[in-house]
């Protein structure tokens, strides 16, 4: 008449296999994700020059002309340098006139991508070493420790003034 | 008193099993944080190149906003002759007139504040003639794309 009731117990989920399959989606991120992170020179670029705009005239003693000749040749002002003569020409010439100097970098057509970027780096290396000591006379810390603000400040005071020149279409051959 | 036998050989205690019932979650733990830290491998690089080093170079942040733009040579296999230098925008080769067309077209998908920060992250080879790089980069200034960043490893 009455069934007899046992208390069936829920039984347990084998969970083992998890592990198993966490596992193998941990590894497919591994495989597929890239931890590398990207690193590089940031450059902001003039914006495209508007039809009738007049070049403005700089006085030709501020101008900085670094070239980069078809043999890789790297010069400033006419006259053959290293990068670590030109960080140096560059750093002289911004702690003397930080607002008013120009760099004008031109490259030839047949120079080598490396030497253009060994040119960059040396220059921003310039400004950089500039910003480093302001922000250690002014704020008695490192650079990368000011806030953004402090970094707005040292940046407007030692602003990153890099002019490419006007790109030719065809160039030199 | 028992046997000399069995006086060694005493009863068999079962090792008690390990509670793996944790282990899924700790994984899943160090799954997430991988998740949310990489970043898929979202185009495959068709062209060869090596970027150059520089001392002075800083972390890319934000890469939703970034567009990649690599430039470099295509090996034949057979021959192992390296062929012309190319261009390739993201996922596909491109020729560097249709860049400003290509870049409207992404910047149209992004967010407006996406759009506003879109770097270009130029990845060249160290032996790319410069011609290219500034037929890539006027064909960039054409389109508005200002920010660039030259991409490279730092020189320890």
């Amino acid at each position: 008449m009455f069934r007899k009731r046992y208390r069936q117990q829920i039984p347990e989920l084998n969970t083992t296999s998890t592990a198993d399959i966490s596992f193998m989606l941990l590894i497919f991120f591994l495989v597929t994700s890239s931890m590398d992170t990207d690193k590089g020179l940031m450059r902001q670029m003039a914006a495209p020059p508007a039809e009738h705009e007049q070049p403005m005239d700089i006085n030709k003693d501020l101008v900085m002309n670094v070239e980069i000749d078809a043999h890789n040749q790297l010069t400033l002002n006419g006259k053959v340098v290293t990068p670590a003569q030109l960080t140096e020409e560059v750093r002289t010439m911004a702690s003397v006139n930080p607002t008013g100097h120009v760099v004008a970098v031109q490259a030839d057509r047949e120079a080598t991508y490396e030497t253009y970027f060994r040119m960059q780096d040396a220059v921003v290396s310039a400004y950089n070493s500039l910003r480093q000591q302001y922000a250690q006379e002014h704020y008695g810390k490192p650079y990368q420790r000011c806030t953004a603000e402090e970094r707005t400040a040292i940046n407007d005071r030692y602003p990153q003034r890099i002019s490419e020149a006007p790109i030719e279409k065809g160039g030199r051959p | 008193m028992r046997p000399m036998r069995s006086m060694f050989h005493t009863r068999r205690h079962n090792v008690p099993s390990l509670n793996v019932a944790s282990m899924p979650d700790l994984i899943f733990t160090v799954l997430f944080f991988f998740m949310i830290v990489t970043h898929m491998r979202s185009d495959e690089v068709k062209v060869h190149l090596q970027v150059p080093e520089g001392s002075e170079v800083q972390k890319l942040a934000n890469k939703s906003s970034v567009v990649n733009i690599y430039i470099g040579r295509q090996e034949n296999k057979e021959t192992r002759k390296q062929g012309d230098w190319l261009v390739q925008l993201n996922g596909d080769l491109v020729k560097p007139e249709e860049l400003p067309a290509r870049i409207e077209q992404i910047r149209a998908t992004m967010s407006p504040e996406l759009a506003e920060h879109l770097t270009v992250s130029l990845r060249a080879d160290r032996h790319t003639p410069m011609g290219i790089i500034q037929d890539v980069k006027q064909a960039l200034q054409q389109s508005y794309a200002l920010r660039i960043n030259y991409s490279a490893t730092e020189i320890q």
